[in-house]
């Protein structure tokens, strides 16, 4: 009995003094980073094109760190804002920056990279598109990364075997598509059951092509509780124009376009079953499985009769930032700055067809999308319609509804009364 | 002998002095506290996982949070804009009237379906396995299923009929939408109610049926004046526990139209979840405030009506 005993109470001495150790090791893990407790570090990244890249990267990055780094690979961007209300987010977010994201840092949750963009020589242009939206006064929260250019997608084959040139203004784009429509081809594959391709693609070209979208809506942020139908920016006032041109446009689509989704949109598109598709370069990778050798250009949608005013989409596909929150900002700055080294981060624009961001980027390699190569370099671009209003505010299904028949006027108006009720409050 | 021993037992005492007597003594025994300890987890639990997030959900519906970060205080103005705000009203109308179409669908068939179950049919008990399939499949994945069959047989089929007005998805048909949604969604809830329905037509006597058709009562007649009233417990709790479902429709729409076309199908939950996800959370907390006032007003009303009438 006294034996047994005896035995057992060794052994909850020495459970609890591997228990101990155990949470000494912790600490000094926590405090020094090195030893058998290492500090976890989340890296979230939005793209699931990019996880055998970027686990390949991660990969270069241990090797560098033998042995001092727990580094955690994570898509999982649903849980963002879970992850900041639970006060546990990723320790480096690699993520796509839009007004979504923006409100992360307007709210202060990101910390401030400025030491870090003094040495990214990010060009100048691609910083502004930053500050479009929403900042933290006194802070550079996020450092871009990659930046995906989008115009529209046409099939060279079917242009050439129609005589066709790449048109320029508005009307050169009309007589295109009616020299198709006459000869029998579909001239516009629209995928109008996904109101997201709605947006991005219709929406965000032909407004993005008639005015200047930055201004449109940093004029609209200054109304605050002013804003509304009638105010001297709005909705209703300054999106009109467009948006009619853009029915006009819609009208080429393919019968029954209204319940047809991206993937249907893609196969169809790989397969020539329309001259031209209103994508991002998301979709080539999607339309070379189908079709490897689909013989696809890009060119900007005109939308006014000056050749001049053409510009290209474009958005931060992948931007850095690190929150304030992060448990482990030492080793989440270090992997940042290894990923915004040039020999890292232009490998990785070539590989996913994105566009450099700093002033000394190459240009793409890529041969469809050289063709808005030069855009990019005069920074004739602007950032859509789609990436500047909350989405609280269902506006993919507003600019559904108005393609798919509402009334342009009343669902214009609508918006602009979303819009001027989430100013007042 | 029952009769007996029971009639002295009431008879001597009045009814009422009879039923508090046993309670009174009952208050205090010393199986009381056992018992509440089996409560403690749940209630625990509860408080933990429902009340506390619940509480704190209210709170934020006071301030201008977006979930996380610094906020201020902005007093009732989330629910002065909730009112005025048309999404939401819309949405709230989409919701109640999908609530009560779907309701009314599935009892009816579900009710039929148990009549024809329950009735000296052959193959009864394969039949009900099969009816009751939808019931354990994913909602989301039936949805993604119909979305299919809704954009491309259906309007195939209609082009071939030669039905015009169903040539294009009904999906992508504003007005017509929601019914696509109320057949899914009540594909999907009627295995439950009938099930329901089942065990309630298992529980009227036989000999009624029997003394009933001696009588010469039609079947017709059996159903109006013998099964329904008896079995009007359980069309009850189907009817306000469906409606209560269906209130919370968020998968089955998600899958089939997204809320669209426009923002035809948004449904309350959806505009409630939409907050969270997009940093709007504080006015969705309102919402979602709302949205529980008006589900627990239903409970107690299922609670109060149940009382007497369930105890079937």
């Amino acid at each position: 009995m006294a034996q047994t005993s005896r035995e057992t109470a060794v052994g909850r001495r020495a459970v609890l003094g591997a228990l101990g150790a155990g949470a000494l090791a912790g600490l000094t893990g926590c405090v020094g980073g090195i030893g058998s407790g290492t500090p976890q570090v989340t890296f979230l990244q939005s793209k699931p094109e990019a996880i055998s890249y970027f686990g390949d990267l991660l990969d270069t990055f241990r090797a560098e760190h033998p042995g001092d780094l727990d580094l955690v690979h994570s898509t999982n961007v649903t849980t963002l804002s879970a992850g900041f209300a639970r006060s546990n987010p990723p320790d480096l977010g690699c993520q796509n920056y839009n007004l979504e994201m923006a409100r992360f840092q307007e709210r202060g949750a990101l910390s401030n990279l400025s030491d870090v963009a003094e040495r990214a020589n990010i060009a100048p242009a691609v910083q502004d598109l930053v500050d479009q939206y929403p900042t933290y006064p006194g802070r550079t929260s996020v450092i871009p990364y990659s930046m995906m250019g989008a115009a529209v997608l046409y099939n060279r084959e079917i242009f050439a075997e129609h005589d066709l040139e790449v048109p320029t203004t508005y009307s050169e784009f009309l007589e295109v598509c009616d020299t198709l429509q006459e000869a029998g081809v579909t001239p516009l594959y629209s995928t109008l059951r996904d109101p997201w391709t709605i947006a991005q693609g219709l929406v965000d070209y032909s407004v993005g092509g008639s005015i200047d979208v930055a201004d449109f809506f940093s004029r609209l942020r200054g109304l605050g509780p002013d804003a509304g139908p009638d105010a001297e920016v709005s909705f209703s006032r300054n999106f009109r124009e467009p948006l009619e041109k853009m029915l006009t446009i819609a009208s080429y689509s393919q019968p029954g376009a209204a319940s047809r989704g991206y993937g249907d949109g893609n196969l169809a598109f790989a397969t020539g079953e329309a001259a031209m598709y209103f994508q991002g370069p998301w979709a080539l990778a999607e339309i070379e499985k189908t079709n490897p050798d689909a013989p696809v250009g890009v060119f900007p949608l005109p939308m006014t009769e000056d050749p001049a005013d053409r510009r290209v989409r474009v958005n931060l596909d992948l931007a850095l930032w690190i929150p304030e929150q992060a448990s482990a900002p030492e080793p989440a700055s270090e992997l940042l700055e290894f990923l915004i080294r040039p020999e890292i981060a232009d490998p990785y624009n070539k590989a996913l067809n994105g566009f450099g961001v700093r002033a000394d980027a190459p240009p793409t390699a890529d041969p469809r999308l050289k063709d808005i190569q030069g855009y990019i370099d005069d920074a004739r671009f602007y950032q859509g319609v789609s990436t500047a209003i909350p989405k609280t505010i269902p506006y993919e299904n507003y600019f559904q509804a108005i393609v798919l028949g509402q009334n342009l006027e009343s669902t214009l108006r609508t918006l602009d009364e979303d819009w001027a009720r989430r100013a007042r409050r | 002998m029952t009769t007996t021993v029971e009639k002295p037992r009431t008879g001597s005492v009045p009814s009422g002095a009879a039923r508090t007597g046993p309670a009174r003594a009952r208050r205090r025994p010393r199986g009381d506290r056992t018992h509440l300890l089996f409560l403690l987890p749940a209630v625990a639990l509860f408080t933990l996982c429902i009340t506390l997030p619940a509480a704190v959900g209210i709170f934020y519906s006071f301030t201008d949070s977006i979930g996380f970060g610094e906020f201020d205080f902005v007093g009732l103005n989330n629910y002065q804009v909730l009112f005025s705000d048309p999404g939401i009203l819309h949405a709230y109308g989409f919701t109640l009237g999908f609530s009560l179409c779907t309701v009314l669908v599935v009892n009816v068939v579900a009710l039929a379906l148990a009549l024809g179950l329950t009735s000296a049919i052959r193959a009864r008990t394969a039949l009900r396995t099969i009816f009751v399939v939808p019931m354990v499949v994913s909602q989301i994945i039936i949805a993604y299923v119909f979305q299919f069959v809704f954009t491309n047989p259906l309007p195939a089929l209609a082009q071939t009929l030669g039905i015009g007005p169903l040539e294009q998805s009904i999906l992508v048909n504003p007005d017509l939408a929601w019914i696509s949604i109320v057949l899914v969604t009540a594909w999907q809830a009627i295995p439950q109610a009938m099930l329901i329905y089942t065990a309630g037509l298992l529980t009227v006597p036989k000999d009624l049926y029997e003394a009933s058709s001696i009588d010469g009562a039609t079947p017709r007649r059996q159903l109006t004046t013998i099964t329904l009233p008896l079995i009007s417990g359980f069309v009850l709790i189907n009817m306000i526990v469906g409606f209560k479902d269906f209130l919370g429709a968020y998968d089955i729409i998600v899958g089939l139209t997204d809320g669209g076309p426009g923002t035809a199908t948004r449904s309350i939950t959806m505009a409630i979840f939409s907050g969270f996800q997009n940093g709007d959370y504080a006015y969705q907390m309102a919402n979602a405030t709302i949205f529980f006032l008006i589900t627990l007003t239903i409970a107690l009303v299922q609670l109060r009506l149940t009382r007497g009438k369930a105890r079937v």
